[in-house]
């Protein structure tokens, strides 16, 4: 019964998200008609596919009460160091992508791990991790980078197949495999299972460790792959191309209806997240022209969207401060 | 970390929410030794950076800001929660005070006490929102955190300005031949030895410890929970003064950096952002820890990028060894 409850919540919160992406560009196309044209939304999908893609891994932990706030530097050492290696040539784009992808697992590992295994909280787990990553390749770059991506690499990237941009078909890949991974397959329900109540989790039979590693490998392969993309896009690799999507990800997958709490949540409701934060980046600018405009009603959107997707997350009641970023250690100590 | 499920009975009187929390540990002792290695190993190769004219003024004007928004992160994270928008209200007082270089006399000091306030006013608000939606202080304060960059921007659009004179008098400097940041450091300490033992922390520890509890005891838990972000948003303040002070100009992203840093800090000193345990004292310690990485790098004289991945790295290891200390001691306890 409560779990037929949970659900009717979880799919409202959702319909609250893609409503609210309806509003977004209904706003968009009064204020000037040019909105609604399709090279207008290909331009808004494929910015949103950087943070959809990034999204993936980001809810999984999310969906365990964790989170990955290694994203940036993951995110600015795929890019970096495929650009330095391929060094302009496309001779050895597959061994290096490999290579990339590898090292992404290492630190997913890294951090699941010490999430799993350790103990550590998922939070500071990651943030140590983005730092250490940080310095790596700054020490690794001596602060700048001057090589650029390969040509044919950036062609393919910013081509299109029939009529649909190369990185918003990656994107839709990787939101399919999202949603077959946590609404049709066994290990999607062990996720949810161990992000409700890993206790009971570990009773009914889920090795709960190996679950977890699982979401942070997902979050560091996700942010390769969109540095990769992005790289290709803006035609170029640089330090700080990782830094705007620190908390993207996390907003993203809250403003989507997944609770913050760990447990319940979709890759649905993240999909519409990403939407939702890229028209409102796209809209703001046409209603404020100064920047502080656009950031003081971009948190106040921020703390209205969260607040009308996430009451559901909320405490036993007004006044009770709950886990900010709880991991499973509280969870499991309670 | 499953195995922590096995936890002694719940305490069946009411103070049992405070005697629950755990003794002093090894872990307790940590960041007090991180600081000596660090001070001993650049004493060793570097002496004139700790023993040089100067050089203790210049460390502690640079870990005081640290240190302050560090002790009241400490706070935020004994009710389980956490103030990211104290980036936003050291943006915010820096950005004001750099904008009002001539104003002079009384003035100066009067806009002094109005920072403060300004300070408490934005936690305020936080912790009402927190108090009163229940949600995540994560988002919330992530939201007004941008809210109060954005508001920074619109006072100060670009870095420069200047600092009125008489606040400048104020926070530079030294009483008696003792630099008035060694005192400030001193007073820190002084603070958080009155107010540990007060009714509110112990309310606030009792909190994060268990907010049902606490309110059945009494814990007057929306009340507490607004004068806790106020605290935090008060001690930011104070860290922005103090940052335009030393800078002479103002930034309006100067608090940025501090969101991060402040939380690392607490975590190297050994708080659980699970709430209830830590000692503001040791978040401070920690803070200076962190800080004397760089100059250990200096010394060492290395290329400077590798303290980023020093703190990130210093950062990991301190919180695997808590949770390493936490484990074993739970295995003790089972």
């Amino acid at each position: 019964m409560s779990a037929l409850i949970d659900r009717g919540r979880r799919y409202r919160s959702t319909l609250i998200a893609y409503g609210l992406v309806l509003v977004l560009f209904i706003i968009g196309t009064v204020h000037s008609p040019d909105f609604a044209q399709w090279v207008n939304i290909r331009t808004l999908l494929v910015y949103g596919s950087f943070i959809g893609i990034i999204g993936f891994g980001q809810t999984l932990c999310i969906l365990t009460g964790g989170i990955d706030l290694s994203v940036p530097w993951t995110l600015t050492g795929a890019a970096v160091l495929s650009s330095v290696l391929l060094n302009g040539s496309d001779a050895n784009f597959v061994p290096v992508c490999l290579l990339v992808a590898g090292l992404a697992i290492v630190v997913g590992l890294v951090n699941g791990i010490g999430v799993a295994y350790v103990g550590v909280p998922p939070i500071i787990m990651t943030l140590g991790m983005n730092g250490a990553l940080q310095g790596l390749l700054l020490v690794y770059t001596d602060g700048g980078i001057s090589s650029s991506p390969p040509q044919g690499f950036v062609n393919v990237v910013t081509d299109q197949v029939l009529g649909v941009p190369v990185i918003l078909l990656c994107w839709i890949v990787v939101a399919v495999i999202a949603i077959v991974v946590l609404s049709a397959t066994a290990f999607g329900r062990r996720l949810y299972a161990v992000g409700t109540n890993a206790s009971a989790a570990k009773l009914a039979g889920v090795r709960v460790q190996r679950v977890l590693l699982v979401p942070y490998i997902v979050s560091a392969l996700g942010a390769s792959l969109a540095g990769l993309l992005l790289m290709g896009f803006t035609g170029q690799a640089f330090l700080t191309m990782g830094d705007p999507y620190l908390f993207t990800g996390a907003v993203a997958v809250a403003v989507g209806g997944t609770s913050i709490l760990g447990g319940s949540g979709h890759y649905v409701g993240t999909i519409a997240g990403a939407l939702i934060l890229t028209l409102v980046s796209a809209l703001l600018p046409l209603f404020w022209t100064s920047a502080a405009g656009v950031e003081i009603a971009d948190g106040l959107i921020l703390l209205g969207a969260v607040y009308a997707a996430g009451r559901r997350a909320r405490g036993a009641g007004p006044g009770r401060p709950r886990l900010s970023l709880p991991g499973l250690v509280a969870r499991a100590k309670r | 970390m499953i195995s922590q499920t096995t936890e002694g009975a719940p305490p069946s009187s009411p103070t049992g929410v405070v005697s629950r929390l755990p003794r002093p540990s090894l872990a307790t002792l940590m960041p007090y030794l991180y600081v000596a290695v660090l001070a001993v190993a650049i004493l060793f190769i570097e002496p004139a950076l700790i023993d040089g004219p100067g050089a203790v003024d210049v460390r502690f004007s640079a870990v005081f800001p640290l240190a302050i928004v560090a002790f009241a992160q400490t706070l935020n994270l004994f009710t389980r929660g956490i103030d990211l928008s104290i980036g936003g209200t050291i943006s915010v007082t820096t950005a004001i005070l750099a904008v009002s270089g001539s104003v002079k006399g009384p003035d100066a000091y009067l806009e002094l006490v109005g920072m403060l306030g300004l300070g408490i006013v934005i936690g305020a608000i936080n912790g009402v929102v927190i108090a009163y939606s229940g949600l995540q202080p994560f988002l919330v304060t992530l939201a007004t955190w941008t809210i109060w960059d954005g508001i920074a921007l619109a006072v100060l659009p670009i870095e420069g300005g200047s600092v009125p004179a008489p606040a400048t008098n104020l926070i530079l400097g030294s009483v008696a031949g003792v630099p008035k940041s060694v005192l400030c450091m001193v007073a820190l300490f002084v603070v958080w030895s009155w107010l540990r033992h007060t009714r509110f922390v112990r309310d606030l520890r009792a909190m994060g410890s268990d907010a049902e509890r606490a309110r059945l005891v009494g814990v007057r838990l929306f009340t507490r929970t607004v004068q806790c972000y106020a605290f935090s948003g008060g001690c930011a303040a104070i860290a922005g003064v103090w940052i335009a002070v030393q800078e002479a100009s103002g930034s309006p992203t100067a608090g940025d950096e501090y969101i991060l840093t402040s939380i690392a800090a607490v975590v190297i000193g050994g708080a659980s952002i699970f709430g209830g345990t830590g000692s503001a004292a040791a978040s401070m310690i920690g803070a200076i820890a962190y800080l004397m990485i760089p100059d250990l790098i200096a010394a060492i004289n290395i290329s400077s990028f590798w303290s980023v991945f020093l703190q990130g790295f210093l950062l990991i290891i301190a919180v695997t060894f808590s949770a390493l200390v936490i484990r074993m001691r739970d295995r003790r306890t089972a």
